[in-house]
Formats: structure tokens, C-alpha cells, sequence
């Protein structure tokens, strides 16, 4: 597989832009009531273009692309949808990590869901059955398949069908952000499972099961990218459009600042990949990307509605909706102040200096003083 | 439950209330707070997730029975004054109870609070109101049919700057009082009205000539019943469901002369007193959104296995002692702001001897004719606007509006970043506690919204403690009668 090429690059992102503008923001909303049919819809449209399996090479029929572009794809799903640019998250990472001969069986347009899961002492593994339960999966109710990924010193993934023996779903009732991507509390009763592809697989991607869990970071940072930049185009038009004090709003300091702050947060653009190719993903990047990401979404969106003013508070509007899909961006795959503690592991901390690296007068790079470079 | 508060009694905490104080009675606040508790702990927090739920699919189902169990405890009297029968409670009173309410759920709390502030621009029109409406609220509290009030301002195209004397004259205001003979006929849309579509009575600002909206905004007791008004929508909102925000249209509705709340184009001063009395209970509102997440979250880590451990963490210690101390420093704000407003800026007038001559009137008497005729007269209003003048200043009430927008202000944002955070310390997988957080979360947005924009609010401060500046915000001792159409002498 080599990289795409910038062209490339940018064609699959106008077309992730077109679809989110012409067809997922108008059902956002509906999305949003938790409309299982406009989900189909969506799904079929979204896997008509391949968007399903973007990592899988054509022979698997994927489309071939590599993680800068499935990220920038979802990104710019998520402007019209956060949380159908969850399901294709979940969906591209629980596929990039099965195996061929399980995803020979799995038919095209199938919905799939990668579910994060803490080995222990939430599911356990023994003699190839999975026990145990995770609250509040998000993407699982109604996906055809799961793959389940116990994270530990040893990462692994198993992969278990929607109508495996012992797998009971049932819908998170008071989910109350990314509505779109329905998340259920799975519950495992000596559900028979297969192992996952293991390694770095023979895809044409390098997302394998040790490297998945950065992209679910990776890909909840560009739907937190997307989701900041929907609150940032609406609430400025808004602030054009609306009236008080004899002018526009944007015209108030107190307006234009939060519209400022909105931009300058878009303007800082984490970079994520950790090749040129934009192939794979450099996983302390991922974390610092998705935590300083979200983080700008849960501002910018809070912002957003404070624009609007009342109206900001009503449904019907949709702009609250940005702040409870930006909210769960900021609680997936782990709440914020967990993902600052995977990054203080110790194992990744050596790799946190070299960002923190500085150039001296004479072009010398050095690390701030106490730190191992 | 977990709870925050009982350690250091409200004596302790704020010196300013005097044991025996005459209107703010540390004892009797004790004891409000003690029973606001335990009705919000038995019947506001048990219901508070149903009926979030009920509203989500339906805004417009409303829970009639939590009010009549409210006004068995003295919720919609409140603030009434004790000679028309209510329990004479000031902005302290009605911050207390707020407080409490929200700790259990916002949504609810908003609908004694929405009630409160309709009630209050009929506390300005002083003894001429105690006899009407305001007895009729107190008489229907125990009733099996309570009766409601709500206060409408907002309108399409005039949110913040309704809010402000200054603005409301730049303000495109397309609501219209036509003067007709022997009253007004109201025509319009009011936005956003908490209790609007289920109040029996509604105080109501229209301006008599929209050329001239400061100068003649005037506030109208509205019937619901009367023709011409309607419920166009009830809105479908992200949080404090409980209580419905409405779309109200008025298409020439009558409003008998007798049901102008103090006099004709005092409305604009009428706003500020009353937004000075309302915030304080506001910052209240949002200091409980904030207490009830932390002691969510506090008894989840203390209490629920899947949190073992977490409170061992530094992260996790210093995450609630920030929401303690933000908590700490919201109530001390809104109490600050609320015992300013009763002791100074308004004390003269409740303990005013002729007010209180007044108050030990007899009902009977007061409602006979030769005394309840000169309740009623232009001449017992223009007394009611001097005693105003006499006993306080327009600076002091700047100055305590600012206060009390600071502490709604501060108050917003401590709801937001303490229900934040309490949401992110116990993730997607708390189990039943995330539900509760999650429309804790939901609710406290308003907080920065409603009573004013946080911006909004701020800028009182500013110019009312950063610039010392003085807004008009008493109505003229001598109005000046414009002559409008249909033409009153
Ligand atoms: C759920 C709910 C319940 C409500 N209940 C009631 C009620 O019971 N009765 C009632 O009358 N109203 C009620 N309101 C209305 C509320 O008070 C207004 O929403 C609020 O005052 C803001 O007005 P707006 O929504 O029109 O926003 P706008 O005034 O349009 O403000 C939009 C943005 O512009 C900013 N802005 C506007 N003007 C200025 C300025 N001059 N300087 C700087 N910034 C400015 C604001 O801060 C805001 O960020 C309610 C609102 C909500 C959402």
C-alpha cells in the first residue's frame, strides 16, 4: 500500500463534506430522537461509498486509505453528525482488526463496533468464552457484530457476533450525547468468541489490536474537530444574523470574543500520524490530541449556545446538541483525567519530552531542564 | 445522603443575620432550610429523572401533583406579604429554598422559582396588591387546585435587551398596550416563558407606545383565561424540563385599568428592582445544581463498587476540593448579594411603620370600600413610589442589582464547571448516578442563560461596582402621563 496522495486526500474529504452537508445534518436531529430507521438510512448510504471499511485494502473490500485519511473522512462527518462519525469510527476499527478469515464472513453495509472493555474487572477471558458486561458501549446496540478489546499489558480483541449465545444488549436509555451511534449495556454470559487478527495483520493498514486503542483516541479527537467546527460556522452566522442593542451581535465584545476564542481552538490542529504517509498512529499523540480536543469541543459548543441565548437552549435548534455530543467526546474511549493518566505512564513519558523539546540560540535542540529526553 | 452544608449553621456563616433579625430570623431561616430539605429529599428527588424523561418526550406534561405537595410546604406563598396570607419570605427567604430545590432537581425548583417571579412585580405595587391576587395565590396553595403565576418579558426580538433599562430603549420591541377605554389591549408574542403555558396569571411587560419602550413599558397582571391569549408552543428544551418554557400570543387581549401593577410606564424600573430581587434566588439556583452533583459524585466514590478506590487519588481529591470551594464561594456570593438587597437596598421598605400600620389592618377592613377604594387610587400607588424614595436610593439598588448579577453570574459558571466535572470523574460507566449528572449537567447551562446572559449580568457589575454608575431604577415620584392613544387624563 503506498500513501494517498495530497489530491486523493483531499477528494475523499469533500466527499465526506458533501455527504455530511446534503444528507447526515438534516437527520441529525432525527438522529438524535434515536431513530433506528434513519440510522439504517444513513448506514446505507455511508457504506454505499465505502466508508464502512476505509482501512481494509480493496481485496478485502475496503477502500485502501490509511489513518490520516479515515480521520480527516470522519471529521468531516462529523460536521454534519458526531455520532454517525462514531459509528464509522467504531465500525473502521473493530473491522481493521479482525482477522481475514472472520472478515470474509462479514457482508458489506454491515454495521460493526469496537467495544473497549477493562480486562478483569469488567469482562474476563477463559477457555475462549467472554464473561461480564461494559455499561454503555457506545455503537453496540444494533451493530451486527462486536469486537470486544480488553485493554492490559497485553491488549487483545475478540470478535462476537450480534446473535452469539450468552450476548445480551440492551439499550443505554439515558445516553445523552453521540445519540447516533446507540450505545447498549453489554452483558457476556460464557459468550464463545474468536480471536481477533493479532500483529500488525496483512492489511493495508498498520492498525492492528495493540494500536487500536489510539485510534479510537485518534477518531473521537476529529469528531471533536468536527462537532467545534459545526458550533463555530453556526454560531457565527448566528451572531451576524441576530439583533440586540440596535446591532448585530458579533458586533459586542462579549460575542466576538467567544467566537474568537472558538476559532483560535480550531486553528491549533494536533497532528496525529506518525508517518509522513499518514499510515499510523503515534499513540501519545493520539492521547494528547483527543484530550486537548474534546476539551476545546466541551468549550467551543458551551460557547456556541451561549450565543445563541435562549434559542441556543431549545432542541429544535440542534446547538445544544454539539455540546452533549462534544461532552461524550470527552468521556470515550476514557474520561479525560483517565486519558492524562495514560500519558503519564511511564512507558510513554520518555516519548511526551521530545514534544516538550526546545531550540537554543545556537539550533542545539534541548529539553526543558528535569526531563529525560 | 451525603450532604455538604449541616456542619457550620447559616448563623456561623453569615454574621449579617441577626438571631431575631425583624424580616430575616436566623431561626426561622434554619428551619426553612430544614424543610425545604427534606420535602426536596422526599418528594423533588425521587421524581426528578421520570419526569425528565416524561418531558423530553412530551415538553408540555406537567406534574401538577409535586405543586400541590409544594404548596402544602408554603412554596407558592412564599414571598407573599403576611397580610395577604403568605409567609412574607424576602430574596434571602426565596435563595434558601432555591438552593435546596436544585441540590434535588432544577427543573422543578424552576417552577416555584418562575412562580416567585411573577409574584414579584406585585410586591412593588405595595399594600394595593395584598387583597387581590395575591391572597387568591395563598388562598388555592392547599387546595387540590394551586394556582400558578409567571412573568413574561422576553420576546422574539428583544431577549437581553428587555433586561436592561439602557438597552430597552434601542430595543425592537413589537409587542403594543393600545389604550381603550377602561383598560389596554395587549397584542404580541412573549419567548421562553417558564410556566407560561400553565400559570392562571401572568405579570406581563408591553410597552403603551413601542416608539417609546423605556419610557412606557408597563407591567399588566394578565388573565390566562381572557380572550385572546394563547399558548402558541411549548418549547422543547435541553434541561429543567420540569417546568415548560412557553411561546405566549396576545391578540388584542383587555386588561381592565385596575390590573396595571403600579403605574403606566414604570415597567423598565419595575424590571430592575424586580431582576435585583430575582438573581440572588438565581446564583441560589445554580450554587444547588452544583451541590447536588458533587454530592452525587461524593457518594458514588464513597459508596459504589466500581469506584473503589478513586478517592485514594490525588486527581480525584483535588477535583472535589475545587468543587467545595467553588460551592463555598457561589453560596457566600448569593447570600451576600440576597441579605444586601433585604437589609439595605430595599430594609426600609418592608419595615416602613406605614407599611406595617397597613399590614395590621384587619383584611376585612382593608377590603371595604372606603379603604380598599384608596388601596386601589392613583394616590395610593404615587405613595407607594414616594415611600420608595424615601427609604432607599437608585444607588443602593444599582448597587445591589450588581451584586446580585455577579453572584447569578459566578453562580452559572460554578454549575457549569462543577456538574462538568463531576461528569468526568465518574464516565460512561457510573451506572444510574451518570443519568443523574448527565441532567445536572443539562440544567446548569441555563444557568448562564436565563434572569440575563452571564455577559449580560457582568456588565451590571461593571457599571454598577466597577464604575459606581447609577441606573435609573426608581419610577418617577410625578410620572409624566404621556397622553397615548385612546387618551387616559
Ligand atoms: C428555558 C428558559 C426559560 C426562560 N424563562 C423566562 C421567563 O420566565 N420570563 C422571561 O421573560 N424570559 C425568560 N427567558 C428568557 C431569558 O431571560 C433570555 O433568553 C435571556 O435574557 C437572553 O435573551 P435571548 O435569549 O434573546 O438572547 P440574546 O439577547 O439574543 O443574546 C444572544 C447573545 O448575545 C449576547 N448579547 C446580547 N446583547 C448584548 C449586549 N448588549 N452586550 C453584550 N452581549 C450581548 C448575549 O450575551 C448572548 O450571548 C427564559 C429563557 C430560557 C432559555
Amino acid at each position: 500500500m503506498t500513501g494517498t496522495t495530497i489530491a486523493e486526500r483531499i477528494e475523499i474529504q469533500a466527499m465526506a463534506s458533501e455527504l455530511a452537508h446534503r444528507e447526515l445534518a438534516p437527520r441529525a436531529a432525527a438522529l438524535d430522537a434515536g431513530g433506528q430507521d434513519v440510522l439504517t438510512e444513513c448506514w446505507r448510504l455511508l457504506a454505499e461509498l465505502g466508508l464502512d471499511r476505509v482501512l481494509l485494502d480493496e481485496r478485502q473490500g475496503g477502500a485502501g486509505l490509511g489513518v490520516a485519511d479515515l480521520l480527516a473522512t470522519i471529521e468531516e462527518l462529523a460536521v454534519g453528525d458526531g455520532g454517525i462519525a462514531m459509528c464509522v469510527l467504531l465500525c473502521n476499527a473493530a473491522l481493521a482488526t479482525l482477522a481475514d478469515e472472520h472478515l470474509a464472513d462479514v457482508p458489506a453495509g454491515a454495521r460493526w463496533a469496537l467495544v473497549p472493555a477493562a480486562s478483569g474487572t469488567e469482562v474476563t477471558l477463559s477457555n475462549g468464552q467472554l464473561d461480564g458486561g461494559v455499561a454503555c458501549a457506545l455503537g453496540a446496540y444494533g451493530a451486527d457484530g462486536l469486537v470486544i478489546l480488553l485493554d492490559g499489558p497485553e491488549p487483545a480483541a475478540w470478535a462476537v457476533g450480534a446473535g452469539a449465545a450468552g450476548l445480551t444488549l440492551e439499550r443505554d436509555r439515558p445516553q445523552m450525547g453521540l445519540r447516533a451511534a446507540p450505545a447498549a449495556s453489554v452483558e457476556l454470559a460464557g459468550v464463545s468468541c474468536a480471536p481477533a487478527r493479532d500483529g500488525s495483520g496483512g492489511s493495508a493498514t498498520a492498525v492492528n489490536v495493540a494500536s487500536a486503542p489510539a485510534l479510537l483516541r485518534a477518531g473521537t479527537a476529529a469528531i471533536a474537530r468536527g462537532i467545534s467546527r459545526r458550533a463555530y460556522e453556526t454560531a457565527l452566522e448566528y451572531a451576524h444574523a441576530r439583533k440586540q442593542g440596535g446591532v448585530t451581535i458579533i458586533e459586542h465584545d462579549a460575542v466576538s470574543d467567544m467566537l474568537s476564542a472558538m476559532a483560535v481552538r480550531l486553528a491549533l490542529r494536533p497532528e496525529i500520524a506518525s508517518d509522513p504517509a499518514g499510515l499510523a498512529i503515534d499513540e501519545v499523540q493520539a492521547l494528547a490530541a483527543k484530550i486537548a480536543t474534546t476539551d476545546a469541543a466541551v468549550a467551543s459548543t458551551t460557547d456556541a449556545v451561549q450565543v445563541f441565548g435562549g434559542t441556543g437552549y431549545m432542541v429544535e435548534t440542534g446547538i445544544e446538541k454539539l455540546m452533549r455530543d462534544a461532552k461524550y467526546c470527552q468521556l470515550f474511549p476514557e474520561p479525560n483525567w483517565v486519558a492524562h493518566d495514560e500519558l503519564m505512564r511511564p512507558e510513554r513519558t520518555s516519548r511526551v519530552a521530545p514534544l516538550t523539546r526546545t531550540i537554543a540560540g545556537n539550533g542545539e535542540v534541548r529539553a526543558p531542564r528535569g526531563r529525560v529526553l | 445522603m451525603t450532604s455538604i452544608t449541616p456542619e457550620r449553621s447559616l448563623r456561623e456563616r453569615f454574621p449579617r443575620l441577626l438571631p431575631h433579625g425583624e424580616r430575616l430570623d436566623v431561626g426561622e431561616l434554619e428551619r426553612l432550610r430544614s424543610r425545604t430539605r427534606c420535602f426536596a429529599e422526599d418528594h423533588v428527588r425521587p421524581r426528578a429523572l421520570e419526569i425528565d424523561r416524561r418531558t423530553g418526550e412530551d415538553p408540555s406534561w406537567f406534574d401538577w401533583d409535586l405543586v400541590r405537595a409544594g404548596g402544602e410546604q408554603g412554596m407558592l406563598g412564599l414571598l407573599i406579604p403576611e397580610p395577604a396570607g403568605g409567609a412574607g419570605g424576602l430574596a434571602t427567604q426565596a435563595a434558601i429554598v432555591m438552593e435546596e430545590l436544585c441540590a434535588a432537581c432544577p427543573g422543578i425548583a424552576l417552577i416555584f422559582g418562575a412562580h416567585a417571579l411573577g409574584v414579584a412585580p406585585l410586591l412593588l405595587g405595595g399594600p394595593s396588591q395584598w387583597d387581590g391576587v395575591l391572597a387568591e395565590l395563598v388562598q388555592s396553595e392547599r387546595t387540590a387546585k394551586p394556582l400558578l403565576m409567571a412573568c413574561a418579558i422576553t420576546e422574539p426580538e428583544a431577549g437581553t435587551d428587555v433586561e436592561d433599562p439602557d438597552l430597552l430603549r434601542r430595543a425592537r420591541i413589537t409587542s403594543h398596550a393600545r389604550r381603550v377605554p377602561g383598560g389596554f389591549r395587549l397584542s404580541g408574542t412573549k419567548r421562553f416563558i417558564s410556566n407560561g403555558s400553565v400559570a392562571r396569571w401572568i405579570t406581563l411587560l408591553m410597552p403603551t407606545d413601542p416608539r417609546h419602550p423605556a419610557e412606557t413599558w408597563t407591567c399588566f397582571l394578565l388573565d390566562t383565561r381572557s380572550e385572546g391569549f394563547a399558548v402558541a408552543r411549548v418549547e422543547h428544551k435541553m434541561g429543567q424540563r420540569a417546568c415548560p418554557a412557553a411561546e405566549l400570543t396576545f391578540d388584542e387581549v383587555f386588561v381592565p385599568d385596575e390590573r396595571v401593577v403600579s403605574r403606566e410606564g414604570d415597567g423598565a424600573a419595575a424590571t430592575t428592582i424586580v431582576l435585583a430581587c430575582s438573581r440572588p434566588p438565581v446564583g441560589a439556583i445554580a450554587t444547588g445544581v452544583a451541590r447536588g452533583a458533587y454530592e452525587r459524585v461524593l457518594g458514588w466514590l464513597e459508596e459504589d463498587r466500581a469506584a473503589k478506590g478513586l478517592l485514594e487519588r490525588q486527581h480525584v481529591q483535588l477535583a472535589l476540593a475545587s468543587m467545595e470551594e467553588e460551592i463555598h464561594l457561589a453560596r457566600q456570593l448569593y447570600m451576600d448579594a440576597a441579605t444586601e438587597l433585604d437589609h439595605t437596598a430595599l430594609g426600609g421598605v418592608t419595615s416602613n411603620p406605614a407599611v406595617r400600620a397597613i399590614a395590621h389592618v384587619p383584611a376585612g377592613v382593608r377590603r371595604r370600600a372606603p379603604m380598599h377604594g384608596w388601596l386601589a387610587s392613583d394616590r395610593a400607588r404615587d405613595a407607594t413610589i414616594a415611600l420608595l424614595h424615601r427609604t432607599t436610593s437608585e444607588r443602593a439598588v444599582t448597587r445591589s442589582l450588581a451584586l446580585s448579577s455577579m453572584a447569578k453570574a459566578h453562580g452559572g459558571d460554578v454549575a457549569m464547571l462543577v456538574t462538568g466535572a463531576a461528569l468526568e470523574l465518574v464516565g460512561l460507566r457510573a451506572g444510574p448516578v451518570r443519568a443523574e449528572l448527565e441532567k445536572l449537567w443539562r440544567d446548569a447551562k441555563l444557568t448562564q442563560i436565563y434572569e440575563g446572559t452571564n455577559q449580560l449580568n457582568r456588565l451590571e457589575v461593571y457599571r454598577g461596582l466597577c464604575r459606581s454608575e447609577t441606573i435609573s431604577c426608581l419610577p418617577p415620584l410625578h410620572p409624566i402621563r404621556r397622553k397615548t392613544e385612546g387618551g387616559r387624563s
